[in-house]
């Protein structure tokens, strides 16, 4: 056993926790900034979360993975009634019902949900081989296990954790083979469902949203504002930034929900083009690094897992900047690690501390 | 274990997990490139939005400089005044607070409504700009607006500087009102002005703003997206432009003028609803007292205007905001120097020269009457401007010819600006030939030559070039610009610079000629037999001085057929014009009554009760301590 554990250790993959390290550092940092203006002490509850959840990794990383599997229904139930559950009771805060409030501490069950569905659909992808390829008649279930969950999000409201969901599912069915026919039937399907889903689905906000990225500068005071003044942060940051705390759009109130949302845009801000690179590239060296994780693990359930936590950390990504950089429309999505929150940080910890167990357990070839 | 990768599909998978990872990295280079976008090409635009939200520049006002006279009494200045704002974020009660400033400033329901108004539809961060409720709040109504504040959020009063004119109607048009930058004038790129600022519109106020104006500061600093001042400074650190600039004050206008013979002027005036009088000084030009009538208050002006105070004086008859001192009118015979000079000068006559002077002439199809009907018989030079002989200036301007008339009065400084140029002053008028061919009905005939030489005809003349006109006559033909400027000096009193008087023209006269007019001019105050200025008159003192009675239509008919004029507009218009002592001239003193009567009843005692006042008020003038000042002189009875 502690041989065995011993070359586990030597297998893990030390890159990925390296990056996961220095995201939290430079989100502490960045907080840090915030918290001048705003006279609080964010970056501190930040780092106590990380703590928090490099806890919560070590242990996601030691109980073998495999366990999961076998737990995976029951992890997805509990996700499904937490996501009924916060439909009812949740606190409402402008309007949508997101968050359970224990007083002191806040849970966002649709954070957590996100870790139970990439389970249950690794879980189902493991159970159901189709080595000749996937049809579309063998993905109802799988249409039915991300189906439930999104409805339920979209209940609360929360556009961006929906298509969170899709697009994990999505990105982990594309690490999947397929019957020809049924993939072009599922692309076409997708691009009927644009415009249904912009008529039945979207609310009139979020339509709002999505027009304003086409054309910000239409209501400076309206929906556009968030995404014009944080365009304005992002390049008056120029190359070098204007330097640590000095951001004018944060200290100036000029740029919203700075501590979560947008704050991408603080750091562009104030570290420039070279700040944002250096995270990017830390971003993709975590998320290629997932991949790489997926490509050599033993089983396919812990392939999938691995895929899903690497969309996970993706399409945040994705999202997050691209809301930040004008490219796609503004979405309540967090940036991992870099955003405040101790959901989204036990979240991404958690899904870290099951990338790291697939690594150290992983086939050697 | 079942579920391990059989190799084969293995390789599918990690075939896909690459092709999953080139996805990736796609998408970080667009993020890049896009970072590249906003952050290196656009980077200085997005700068300078950043810069446009965050950093105000504030306007520091520069206090203006004030106006002293001649004793350094203050005639303008600034006192505090106080503004209400109200700022519509912080407003829980509006419906409670307009109540209560509804009674407290007396707002009425256009006021009201027009600020419940921004109170409840201001939205986004206007809600945090300040509305001003109402400008120039006295300090009583300071104080309940102090008791409101205790119990409403949101309303907060400012001190700004509010011009005041401690004289107020005494000096009106001379000193003028501030108002509004004209909406025409070209906005001076660069130079930074408050929003509310007030500038000259009329009289010194106006001619001088360079110099009163001083040169506004102004500050940066920064703001937080609900425009406030933020708390955090060093975002300045941004611009590496200056960040504060301190306002110049104004400098301070010295006048030649008397605060106190201002006053003593409108006094003298009172009975009269529209007119002008001037005081000057025929030594240097200096204008020691300029009013206009009807006068009105510029802190009013200058203020927050009453609109039923605009409205009474727009509807005034008289017209209250025409500067009459420098506006032109018909002169009468206080013309009648003009000329006597160009008789002497031109050798056309002598003085003691006599004319028959009855009481009408016939010149060519025209009669030209007298003011006299019975005539003066045969008269000379100093009769006939005693006795103001109409026939004998008939002769002689028809000898002068209208074109060598215009050549002395122009040399009296008639027809041109005296150089004061506030108010829109007249050049007046000197007819000549040219003048009448161009624009007379039917061209030049020479009877006007004969009307204009008794200061009838088309002549005009302003107050203020009367008695600078009389003053050449006074100081031996020098012919002064007007002096009201004595210097400019800094708000701590070092002067920067000093006006000296202004020669800008000579009568040319031999001194004989003067003598000889001056001698007629005594004669018209002195001689109770026949002057027509005798009620101008002060016991033991020499005063040369001339009625003028002009009439501003054809009167002659309805004069003699004893109609009264009962309209203001066609009454006549009284002048008077004189200097004293004749040994030592000091004061040129000009009365002028726009369809105020005769010179000699109405304008001539005015000048006399301003010469006494002045005497026994401001500075004995008079070599003989003329103890009785304010007992007027019997009349002797002399008539025009």
């Amino acid at each position: 056993m502690n041989r065995n554990s011993a070359a586990s250790l030597a297998r893990m993959d030390w890159s990925l926790l390296l990056a996961v390290v220095l995201i939290g550092l430079v989100g502490v940092y960045n907080l840090q900034s915030t918290s001048i203006s705003t006279g609080s002490n964010i970056h501190l509850k930040q780092f106590y979360w990380l703590s928090f959840g490099t806890v919560m990794m070590v242990i996601a990383a030691s109980v073998d993975y495999r366990h999961l599997d076998r737990f995976s229904p029951f992890f997805y139930a509990l996700a499904v009634i937490l996501l009924a559950l916060v439909l009812g009771i949740g606190k409402e805060v402008n309007g949508s019902r997101r968050w359970f409030d224990f007083g002191p501490v806040s849970l966002q069950p649709a954070e957590v949900a996100k870790l139970s569905i990439i389970a249950a659909l690794a879980s189902w992808f493991n159970r159901v081989p189709r080595p000749a390829g996937y049809t579309l008649r063998d993905l109802v279930p799988v249409a039915a296990l991300l189906g439930v969950p999104m409805f339920l999000i979209l209940q609360e409201p929360d556009l961006g954790h929906t298509l969170m969901v899709l697009f994990i599912g999505l990105s982990m069915l594309a690490y999947e083979k397929f019957d020809r026919r049924s993939l072009m039937i599922l692309v076409l399907t997708a691009v009927v469902m644009v415009p249904v889903g912009w008529s039945f689905i979207l609310r009139d906000y979020q339509k709002d949203r999505i027009l304003t990225l086409l054309d910000a500068d239409v209501d400076r005071l309206g929906s556009g504002w968030h995404a014009l003044q944080a365009r304005v942060a992002v390049g008056s940051g120029g190359l070098l930034g204007k330097g640590h705390g000095l951001g004018t759009q944060v200290a100036g109130g000029f740029l919203p929900e700075n501590h979560t949302d947008f704050v991408f845009a603080n750091l562009a801000e104030e570290h420039g083009l070279i700040g944002c690179a250096f995270l990017l590239g830390l971003y993709m060296w975590l998320i290629v690094g997932a991949l790489r994780v997926a490509g050599q693990a033993r089983d396919k359930f812990g392939g999938h897992v691995a895929v899903g936590v690497a969309a996970l950390i993706f399409w945040q990504v994705f999202m997050n900047v691209g809301m930040v950089l004008s490219l796609i429309p503004v979405t309540g999505v967090t940036l991992p690690l870099m955003s405040y929150g101790g959901s989204s940080i036990l979240t991404v910890m958690v899904a870290i501390g099951l990338l790291v167990n697939i690594s150290m357990r992983r086939t050697v070839f | 274990m079942s579920d391990v990768y059989l190799d084969s599909s293995a390789i599918g998978y990690r075939l896909r997990a690459q092709r999953l990872m080139v996805a990736v990295v796609l998408v970080f280079l667009v993020f890049i490139g896009r970072l590249f976008q906003l952050q290196v090409i656009e980077g200085d635009s997005l700068k300078r939005s950043s810069e446009e939200n965050f950093i105000r520049t504030a306007v520091l006002p520069a206090d203006r400089g004030a106006i002293y006279d001649r004793d350094l009494n203050r005639l303008a200045g600034n006192k505090p005044s106080f503004e209400v704002f109200v700022t519509p974020a912080a407003v829980k009660k509006p419906e409670a607070l307009l109540a209560g400033l509804r009674d407290v400033l007396d707002l009425d329901a256009l006021d009201v409504d027009r600020l419940r108004e921004k109170l409840i539809e201001q939205r986004g961060v206007w809600r945090y700009q300040p509305v001003r409720v109402q400008r120039d709040v006295d300090r009583a109504r300071v104080a309940r607006v102090e008791a409101l504040r205790a119990q409403f959020d949101g309303l907060t009063i400012q001190v700004k500087q509010q011009r005041e004119y401690p004289q107020g109607e005494t000096g009106a048009h001379l000193l003028g009102y501030l108002g509004r930058p004209p909406v025409d004038a070209p906005a001076e790129k660069g130079v930074r002005r408050p929003d509310d600022l007030l500038v000259g519109r009329f009289g010194l106020e106006q001619k001088h703003e360079d110099v009163l104006a001083g040169r506004h500061g102004f500050e940066r600093f920064v703001v937080n997206a609900r425009g406030g001042r933020s708390s955090d400074q060093r975002a300045l650190g941004a611009v590496d432009d200056i960040v504060r600039e301190a306002p110049v004050a104004g400098n301070d206008l010295v006048l030649t003028i008397d605060a106190d013979v201002q006053a003593l002027l409108l006094e003298a005036l009172a009975n009269y609803e529209s007119g002008a009088a001037v005081l000057l000084d025929p030594r240097d030009g200096s204008i020691i007292g300029m009013v206009s009538k009807p006068s009105y208050d510029p802190n009013l002006w200058s203020g927050r205007l009453p609109a039923e105070v605009k409205q009474a004086i727009d509807d005034n008859p008289y017209k209250p905001m025409i500067d009459k001192s420098v506006r032109s009118f018909f002169p009468g015979s206080v013309y009648k120097v003009v000329t006597a000079l160009a008789g002497l000068e031109e050798a056309l006559i002598t003085a003691d020269e006599e004319v028959d002077s009855p009481g009408a002439y016939t010149f060519g199809n025209r009669v030209f009457h007298c003011h006299k009907l019975s005539g003066h018989g045969e008269i000379d030079l100093s009769e006939a401007m005693a006795a103001s002989a109409d026939v004998y200036f008939y002769k002689l301007g028809e000898r002068l010819g209208i074109d060598k008339l215009a050549t002395y009065a122009l040399r009296f400084g008639f027809g041109r600006k005296t150089g004061l140029l506030i108010n829109g002053e007249s050049a007046g008028l000197v007819p000549t030939r040219a003048f009448h061919d161009e624009n007379t009905p039917g061209g030049y005939q020479f009877g006007l030559a004969l009307s204009t030489a008794i200061g009838q005809g088309d002549a005009r003349t302003s107050p203020l070039q009367m008695a600078i006109a009389y003053a050449a006559l006074a100081n031996g033909g020098q012919v002064f610009a007007p002096r009201v400027l004595d210097r400019i000096q800094t708000s701590d009193g070092k002067t920067v610079a000093r006006y000296a008087p202004q020669v800008v023209g000579r009568l040319g006269a031999s001194a004989e000629h003067l003598a000889d007019i001056v001698k007629g001019l005594e004669r018209a105050v002195s001689d109770t037999e026949i002057g027509t200025a005798t009620l101008g008159g002060i016991e033991g003192v020499r005063i040369a001085g001339k009625t003028g009675t002009a009439q501003v239509r054809d009167i002659d008919r309805a004069r003699y057929a004893g109609e009264k004029v009962k309209d203001f507009r066609e009454r006549d218009h009284a002048w008077f014009a004189a200097f004293a002592p004749i040994d030592d001239p000091k004061l040129v003193v000009v009365v002028f009554l726009e369809h105020g009567g005769t010179g000699g009843k109405d304008a001539a005692p005015v000048a006399r009760r301003i010469l006494e006042a002045y005497q026994a008020r401001i500075e004995p003038i008079f070599p003989v301590a003329s103890t009785g000042a304010s007992t007027p002189r019997t009349s002797a009875g002399g008539t025009e």
